[in-house]
């Protein structure tokens, strides 16, 4: 529960011919993390060199890629794609061969014909465009072109202009840009530029067309608009095949990457001559089992074996918790796997991290709030992690209901019960009364959770160390650590005996014994110059850490801070809303008091839901950064390989 | 005689304005302690979530790890959140 699951290296030897049922079988138990080969000159594997793949993997390769290219013209994914039921693959590899290019070439031809009918419409309204400025013109298009004395100019003037005579001119009307054509003879250009040129002039090219300016733009928009409506029934038919074939197309990809990664397989073996060499992990209980099919999958033609696991290998790490903490290795992934021979700390998480979620986000209300928000949210988060962060909140809400009850707390009110815990109850608003809150109390109980935190942080590192490390080495680094838990407890003890505080041992009335320290003083002396010396013999560089001490135990006094300024927010919110809006209205109801009632339960409802959202991201954050930061830096390094055994969960294929 | 009753007024009058001075003072110093703890953890903030989401956009996987980079400064101003409610409470 404590350590990740134990894992057995299994070393497998076979022929060549062999190759197939033995990856099919280690394909199907889904048991295998495959150790890659690589040629590096390792010791006993002289002359191997990387197997090739099996035959087909070309072809099953193309075959894939044209079922992705298809599925990504549909925007479909597997991911998003729920399945209703498994295809059988026996069927599905006999329909594959005639469908998917019969679907294929159905594609291509609606892809085909929606793109010429796109280039259609650009085309026609480039030409509408184009005509548009001559529209207002009653002239053939024709009209404009073909003289042999005469120039045609048309473009756009920003200013006033005046083409002498004999020209025939059309000048739009308009303030700052309009639209001109001149028709004048040939030699009269220079003129007629000189007078254009002052009026910044800005020649347009007269489109070649025939026919009436007005009647060329109608013809041109219907054209448009039968275009379109052709390219929406094609939309629509391809809507139809995607919806038709949604499911065949992810069960394709699903088979072809199952094909693909067996055919390839042997990329990550050794082989040499004719004899194939795997090696890789399986969990220990189920390595019998493995032995037991690889034998029967191959007749008995197979040499498989158990190696030794050595100190240094590179095991792979599968979580083993019970299903109550599997959530929670959502925020040890975030953070690191841990190493294969290292304390595995996610069962401890599961249970401090709704506690401090708890403690500083303690409110029947909210947490009934977030509670429905998980349960709702539930079917529509897809995805292992996503499933697995909403199982992690949804422990945090029920703990901070609580949480909420002990601290007799909803939405910022008094619940009719007395509290447990000290009080968070603020004096918030003009008629408050009350105790207000406890704050030395609060203080010391979030500063006895943090010693008592990183007091087990530092055991769990003993624990580590004593595992992971050899010789002298191992008694320093257990020494150090102990140095340190008797640093913190040195510290307290000396605190204690000559400072009265609340919620903590009071030992400053013992009798003094020498040059007025009593019996604490000396044994909390005694435990720092101990503790300091055994930090110091494992490195003397640790000693610049020695603050730590206070501000990682004061760090744990977010677990008030925190919650208490999301109290402090939900009371103002309550006071705004009803002390300052609704109650005074409701004596005498006008129809001004009713929009102020109105007023005052939107800001009821949205100072709430925002002090939710507060309150689930300081909540989570906070408690999350306390785990991290404060408890894994004592003794926990992280960073184990993933343990993925070769194969995978098939969602919509069965044999 | 109207001169002592003045005196002794005036220095119950004094030793209340000292009395209010002093809960003013607790006040100012615990806003002190909270604003300029809240400028230096927005301060810091601001430098890592600018990283942050630059190495997001390279990234995405690492967005729980910046996530809680982004947010470690935020120990200064609880810490000036304690010392402002020590003061007051």
């Amino acid at each position: 529960m404590l350590t990740p699951k134990q894992m057995s290296r299994l070393l497998i030897v076979a022929s060549r011919d062999q190759l197939d049922p033995v990856i099919r079988e280690l394909y199907r138990s889904h048991l295998f993390h495959i150790e890659d080969f690589v040629v590096d000159g390792r010791e006993g594997y002289d002359g191997f060199s990387i197997g090739t793949p099996l035959p087909g993997a070309n072809e099953v390769s193309a075959e894939l890629v044209k079922v992705r290219t298809i599925e990504n013209t549909f925007l479909i994914r597997a991911s998003e794609t729920e399945p209703t039921g498994k295809h059988r693959q026996a069927e599905l590899r006999s329909t594959i061969e005639q469908e998917l290019p019969a679907i294929e070439r159905e594609l291509t031809e609606l892809n085909g014909r929606r793109s010429r009918l796109d280039a259609m419409v650009k085309d026609c309204e480039q030409k509408i465009a184009e005509i548009l400025p001559f529209a207002e013109i009653p002239m053939d298009m024709e009209m404009y072109r073909g003289y042999a004395g005469l120039t045609v100019l048309a473009g756009y003037v920003s200013k006033e202009v005046n083409i002498p005579e004999p020209a025939e001119v059309y000048i739009s009307s308009g303030k700052a840009r309009r639209f001109i054509v001149a028709v004048f003879k040939n030699e009269r250009r220079s003129d007629v530029d000189r007078v254009l040129l002052e009026a910044n002039f800005k020649a347009v090219s007269i489109p070649v067309e025939t026919g009436m300016p007005r009647a060329r733009i109608d013809a041109s928009n219907e054209q448009i608009a039968q275009a379109k409506a052709e390219i929406d029934q094609i939309n629509r038919r391809l809507d139809e095949i995607r919806d038709r074939h949604r499911e065949f197309l992810v069960a394709c990809e699903e088979i072809l990457k199952a094909d693909i990664e067996r055919a390839e397989a042997p990329l990550r073996f050794a082989t040499i001559g004719q004899t194939f060499v795997a090696e890789g992990w399986v969990p220990k209980d189920r390595a019998a089992s493995m032995k037991d099919a690889l034998n029967g999958a191959t007749g008995g033609r197979i040499f498989v074996t158990e190696l030794t696991v050595g100190e240094h290998d590179p095991v792979p790490v599968e979580y083993d918790n019970p299903p109550f903490a599997r959530p929670s290795q959502l925020l040890m992934d975030t953070y690191s796997r841990p190493k294969y021979n290292e304390l595995d700390p996610t069962v401890m998480v599961s249970i401090v991290f709704p506690i401090f979620f708890g403690l500083i986000l303690g409110d029947v209300g909210y947490g009934a709030l977030l509670l429905v928000l998980c349960l709702g949210l539930r079917k529509f988060i897809k995805g292992e992690e996503g499933q697995q962060l909403i199982a992690v909140l949804r422990n945090a809400s029920i703990s901070s209901i609580f949480f909420g009850v002990i601290y007799s707390e909803f939405l910022g009110f008094p619940c009719p019960w007395p509290y447990i815990l000290p009080s968070r109850h603020l004096n918030i608003g003009a008629h408050a009364t009350g105790h207000g809150p406890n704050i030395p109390g609060l203080m010391m109980m979030a500063i006895w959770i943090g010693i008592v935190h990183i007091t087990l942080g530092r055991t769990l590192s003993i624990v580590n160390h004593s595992r992971q490390d050899h010789g002298s080495h191992r008694i320093k680094t257990i020494l150090a650590n102990a140095g340190w838990i008797l640093m913190i407890w040195g510290i307290l003890f000396l605190i204690w005996s000559m400072i009265p505080m609340p919620y903590m041992p009071d030992l400053t009335g013992l009798p003094p014994v020498v040059m007025g320290l009593n019996v604490a003083a000396l044994i909390g002396i005694a435990a720092l110059v101990v503790g300091l010396i055994c930090i110091a013999r494992e490195s003397a560089l640790e000693i610049v850490e020695l603050p730590t001490i206070f501000s990682h135990s004061l760090s744990y006094s977010r677990l008030v801070a925190v919650g208490l300024s999301s109290v402090a927010i939900a009371m103002v919110v309550n006071y705004i809303a009803i002390g300052m809006l609704i109650e005074p209205q409701l004596g005498n109801i006008t129809p001004i008091g009713v929009l102020f009632i109105i007023m005052g339960v939107l800001v009821f409802l949205i100072g709430h839901v925002m002090n939710t959202v507060l309150g689930i991201i300081g909540g989570s954050l906070h408690s999350v950064r306390l785990h991290y930061v404060e408890f894994f830096t004592k003794f926990y390094k992280g960073g184990g390989i993933k343990y993925s055994p070769f194969g995978f969960k098939r969602r919509f294929t069965e044999d | 005689m109207v001169d002592v009753v003045s005196n002794v007024t005036a220095v119950e009058m004094s030793v209340e304005a000292i009395k209010a001075s002093q809960i003013g003072m607790k006040a100012i110093a615990a806003a002190i302690a909270i604003s300029t703890t809240a400028f230096a953890a927005a301060w810091a903030e601001m430098a890592i979530g600018s990283a942050a989401v630059g190495a997001t956009a390279e990234n995405k996987d690492i967005f729980g790890l910046v996530l809680l980079l982004t947010v470690i400064p935020e120990t200064i101003v609880i810490f000036g959140l304690v010392v402002a409610l020590l003061l007051i409470f």
